[in-house]
C-alpha cells in the first residue's frame, strides 16, 4: 500500500472530501444535509489521521487512537444534532435553516 | 487450504504462480462453498422449522412433495422464481431494487469469521467478533431501504419498528459478548474457541484441567447470564418470535416485506434464515466451545498443522468431520430453540420490547462485565497487578472463589433488577389506566 | 500487486468523491442520505486499504450501523415538507462553491506543485515497519497513555446522550396517545354506562 500510492494521493483523496462536506453544510438548507455535510468533513479528517498514522509513524498508536475520537465525537454530535433538528422541527414546523429566524428583530 | 493449492499448482503442475494468486484462488473457492452453503440451509431450515412447528400445534405441516415433505423447499424455491416480480407505481425504483441486496449481502459477508471445525475458518481476523457485528448492523439500512422506498404505510412502519430494535438489541448483544471478551483476552473466534478446552471448567482458568473439550462459557456464571442476555437479544435481532413485531402479519401485514414479491421477496426470506442460523452458530461458538467437543482436540493434535507438520492426514479429516458434526449439532439445536419459543410465546408489544431492552437487559449485562472483571482478577491477576492477596491460593481455589463471587453477584443483580423492572411495568400500567380514567371522565 | 492496488485504490476514490457530490447535490434528502452511507462505506475501504482493520470496523459499525441510521430517522420524523417541490440550497450557494473550491485548489496546488511541506516519505532502506493495527495496543493505548482523553470521550457520550434526550424528549402528557383496541373498547363501554346513568339521573330528577 505504501509503496503503490503516495500519501499525497490519499490527502487529496481527503481534501476533496472535505471540501465537498464544506460546500455541503454551507449550502444545504435542510438541516439534516448540513449536518450529512459536517459528518463527510469529519471522515475526510479521519481518512487524515490514519493516513499520516500508515505512513509516518506506523509504529505509534496516536493516529488511530484521535481517529476513534473523532468518531466518538461525531457520534455524540449526530445524536446531539438530530435531536435539536426534531425540536426545531417540532416548534417551527420546518426543517429549512433559513425559515428558523425567530430570533431576527 | 493455501498450501494445499500452492502444493497443486506449483509443485504438481509446476506452473510457479505468484504468491497472490494462489491466495485469490483459496478465497474463491472458499467463498464458492460457503455461498453454495448458506442457500441449502436456509432451505433445509424452512423445511425444519414449518414441520417443528406443525408438530407443536398438532399439525402435521408440509408433508406432500417427497418424502416427508422433503422436496417442499425447492417447489416453494420454483415458485418464488416464476413469481412475477410486481414494483409499485409510486415506489421508488433504485432504491426498491437495491434494498434486499443491502439486506441479503451482509449476511453472506458474515460468514467470513465463522470456525466450523479445528482449523477450517474463512478468514481467521483478530477482530473476528466486532467484525460480525458491525456487518450485521449493515443490513438495518437495506431494511430502511426497503420500508421507504415502498412507499406504503404499513413497509415504513415495519422497517421503524425493525431498525429501532435492531439497533437496540445490539448493545445488549454486544455488553453480553463484551464480559466474554474481557476474559479470554481476545476478538478472534478461534481463540474463543481455543479457550474452552477442558472439562466443565476451562483448561485455560485452570492448569491441568482434562482436556475434553468442554470447558465451555456457559458453565460459569458469567457466561451463563451472557448467553442468557445474548440469546434474548439474538431473538431480536433475527425478528423471531416473540420480537417478530416488524413483521407482525396481523398488525401490519409483512412489515417491510409488503411491497416484495417473487424474487425480492425470496432474497428477504433467504437473509432472514441465514441471519438465524448464524446467530445460532455464533452463540455456540462463544458460548458452547463451537466444535469444541470430546475427541476432537485428541484427533487435532495427531493431525499436520503447522506446529504439528509429520501428522496424519486422515485425523485432519477425522478431527474435521467431527468438529463440524458438534459445530452443526449445537448450531441446530439452538434454532430449534428459536422454533419452540416460536410455538410457545405470544408476540410482544413495541414498548414493551423496548422497555425490556432499555431496562432489564442492558443494566444486567452491565453488572456482568463487572463480574468478568472480578473473574479475571481472580483467575489471573497476581501480585504484578496489585493483587497479591491471591498469588498464594492453589487454581483451583481461585477457580472456585471466582465462581461464587460472580454468582452471588450475577443473581444479585437479577433479582433485584426484575424486581424493579416488575415495579415499574406495575407503575406504567396504573398511569395508562389513569390517564384512561381521565380520558373517560372527559367523555 | 502494485498496479492491483492502484486500480482498487481509484475505485475506492471514485465512490468516495462520487457519492459525496451526490450527497450535496441529490435533491431527495434520503436519497442523499443513502449516498452518504456509500461514502461512508468506500472509507471504510479504504482504511482496510490502509491496513487499518479496527478502524475500518469501528467505521462500519458507528458511522454506517448507527449514525446513519440516526440520520434516516431524523429524515423520516421531519419527513413533513420533504421540499421535493422548493429551493434544494441557500440563496448564496456560490459564495459556499468559491469557498470550497478555494480551499480545495489551496490544498492541491502545492501539492501538484512538488513536495511542498517536506514531509519525508517513508521509503526507507529499514524497509515497511511493522504496523500496530493490533486491538491490543489500542486498549493498552486507551488505559495508560489516552487514559484522560478515554475519560473524556466517556463523559462526552454520557453527556451527548442525556441531552439529546432532553432536546428531544416530548411529554408524555403533551403526546397524542393512540388508544389500543382493547382500550378503545373499554372506553366504548364506560362511555355508553356514563350515558346511561346520567339519563337514569334524569329520569330520577324528573
Amino acid at each position: 500500500m505504501t509503496r503503490a500510492i503516495p500519501l499525497e494521493a490519499v490527502l487529496v483523496v481527503a481534501a476533496a472530501l472535505f471540501c465537498i462536506g464544506l460546500f455541503g453544510a454551507l449550502s444545504r438548507r435542510n438541516l439534516v444535509g448540513v449536518l450529512m455535510g459536517v459528518e463527510l468533513m469529519l471522515n475526510s479528517a479521519n481518512i487524515n489521521l490514519v493516513a499520516f498514522w500508515r505512513y509516518l509513524e506506523p509504529r505509534f498508536i496516536t493516529g488511530p487512537t484521535f481517529a476513534i475520537f473523532i468518531i466518538t465525537v461525531a457520534a455524540a454530535e449526530a445524536a446531539v444534532g438530530l435531536a435539536m433538528i426534531i425540536a426545531i422541527y417540532r416548534s417551527w414546523n420546518t426543517v429549512n435553516a433559513d425559515s428558523v429566524d425567530g430570533l431576527r428583530g | 487450504m493455501r498450501d494445499v493449492i500452492e502444493q497443486i499448482i506449483n509443485t504438481t503442475f509446476g506452473w510457479g504462480w505468484p504468491g497472490w494468486a494462489i491466495s485469490l484462488i483459496g478465497y474463491l473457492i472458499v467463498a464458492a462453498i460457503l455461498f453454495l452453503i448458506a442457500p441449502f440451509q436456509m432451505l433445509f431450515l424452512t423445511l425444519f422449522e414449518r414441520r417443528a412447528i406443525a408438530r407443536m400445534q398438532d399439525r402435521v405441516g408440509p408433508n406432500r412433495v417427497g418424502p416427508e415433505g422433503a422436496w417442499q423447499p425447492l417447489a416453494d424455491g420454483v415458485k418464488i422464481f416464476t413469481k412475477e416480480d410486481i414494483v409499485p407505481d409510486s415506489a421508488d425504483r433504485w432504491v426498491h431494487l437495491i434494498a434486499p441486496c443491502v439486506v441479503v449481502a451482509p449476511t453472506m459477508f458474515m460468514f467470513a469469521v465463522v470456525p466450523w471445525g479445528p482449523g477450517m475458518v474463512p478468514v481467521d481476523m483478530n477482530i473476528g467478533l466486532l467484525f460480525f457485528f458491525a456487518i450485521s448492523s449493515v443490513s438495518a439500512v437495506g431494511l430502511m431501504m426497503a420500508g421507504w422506498a415502498s412507499n406504503n404505510k404499513f413497509a415504513l412502519i415495519g422497517a421503524m419498528r425493525a431498525v429501532a430494535q435492531m439497533v437496540s438489541y445490539e448493545i445488549p448483544a454486544v455488553l453480553s459478548l463484551l464480559s466474554i471478551v474481557l476474559i479470554t483476552g481476545s476478538l478472534s473466534l478461534v481463540d474463543l474457541i481455543a479457550y474452552q478446552g477442558g472439562l466443565f471448567i476451562s483448561s485455560s482458568d485452570v492448569a491441568g484441567v482434562p482436556d475434553l473439550g468442554l470447558g465451555w462459557f456457559i458453565f460459569t456464571p458469567v457466561g451463563f447470564l451472557a448467553f442468557i442476555a445474548f440469546f434474548i437479544a439474538a431473538l431480536a435481532e433475527g425478528e423471531r418470535t416473540p420480537f417478530d413485531i416488524p413483521e407482525a402479519d396481523s398488525e401490519i401485514v409483512a412489515g417491510y416485506m409488503t411491497e416484495y414479491s417473487g424474487m425480492k421477496f425470496g432474497l428477504f426470506y433467504l437473509a432472514q434464515y441465514v441471519l438465524n442460523f448464524l446467530l445460532c452458530a455464533i452463540t455456540s461458538v462463544i458460548f458452547f466451545g463451537g466444535w469444541q467437543g470430546p475427541g476432537v482436540g485428541w484427533l487435532y493434535a495427531q493431525a499436520i498443522t503447522p506446529a504439528n507438520p509429520g501428522g496424519g492426514w486422515i485425523f485432519n479429516v477425522l478431527a474435521g468431520a467431527l468438529g463440524v458434526f458438534y459445530f452443526l449439532a449445537k448450531t441446530y439445536g439452538f434454532f430449534f430453540v428459536m422454533v419452540w419459543i416460536r410455538g410457545a410465546y405470544p408476540r410482544l408489544r413495541i414498548d414493551q420490547l423496548m422497555d425490556f431492552g432499555w431496562k432489564f437487559l442492558i443494566p444486567l449485562t452491565l453488572v456482568n462485565i463487572f463480574g468478568a472483571t472480578i473473574w479475571v482478577a481472580l483467575t489471573k491477576w497476581g501480585a504484578a497487578e496489585g493483587l497479591a492477596i491471591v498469588e498464594g491460593w492453589s487454581p483451583m481455589l481461585r477457580w472456585a472463589v471466582a465462581f461464587v463471587v460472580t454468582l452471588a453477584l450475577n443473581l444479585g443483580a437479577y433479582l433485584f433488577l426484575a424486581r424493579i423492572f416488575a415495579e415499574s411495568q406495575a407503575e406504567r400500567l396504573r398511569v395508562d389506566d389513569e390517564v384512561l380514567e381521565r380520558l373517560t371522565n372527559v367523555a | 500487486m502494485d498496479l492491483l492496488i492502484q486500480i482498487i485504490f481509484g475505485l475506492l476514490t471514485a465512490l468516495i468523491i462520487g457519492a459525496a457530490m451526490m450527497v450535496v447535490t441529490v435533491r431527495n434528502i434520503i436519497h442523499a442520505a443513502l449516498w452518504l452511507i456509500a461514502s461512508f462505506f468506500g472509507v471504510a475501504a479504504l482504511y482496510l486499504l490502509l491496513e487499518a482493520e479496527f478502524i475500518a470496523v469501528v467505521q462500519v459499525l458507528v458511522y454506517i450501523g448507527a449514525i446513519s441510521i440516526l440520520i434516516l430517522f431524523a429524515i423520516m420524523l421531519t419527513r413533513h415538507i420533504s421540499g421535493e417541490g422548493e429551493r434544494l440550497l441557500t440563496r448564496h450557494w456560490w459564495a459556499a462553491a468559491v469557498v470550497a473550491l478555494g480551499l480545495f485548489g489551496a490544498v492541491l496546488l502545492p501539492t501538484l506543485a512538488g513536495n511542498a511541506w517536506g514531509i519525508p516519505l517513508p521509503t526507507g532502506p529499514a524497509g515497511t515497519p511493522e504496523p500496530l493495527s493490533g486491538v491490543e495496543e489500542l486498549g493498552r493505548g486507551f488505559v495508560s497513555e489516552f487514559l484522560l482523553h478515554f475519560e473524556v470521550a466517556g463523559v462526552l457520550l454520557t453527556v451527548a446522550l442525556i441531552g439529546a434526550i432532553v432536546i428531544a424528549f416530548e411529554e408524555r402528557s403533551r403526546r397524542r396517545r393512540v388508544l389500543t383496541l382493547a382500550e378503545e373498547h373499554t372506553l366504548n363501554q364506560r362511555q355508553k354506562a356514563s350515558a346511561e346513568r346520567a339519563a337514569a339521573a334524569a329520569d330520577m330528577a324528573d
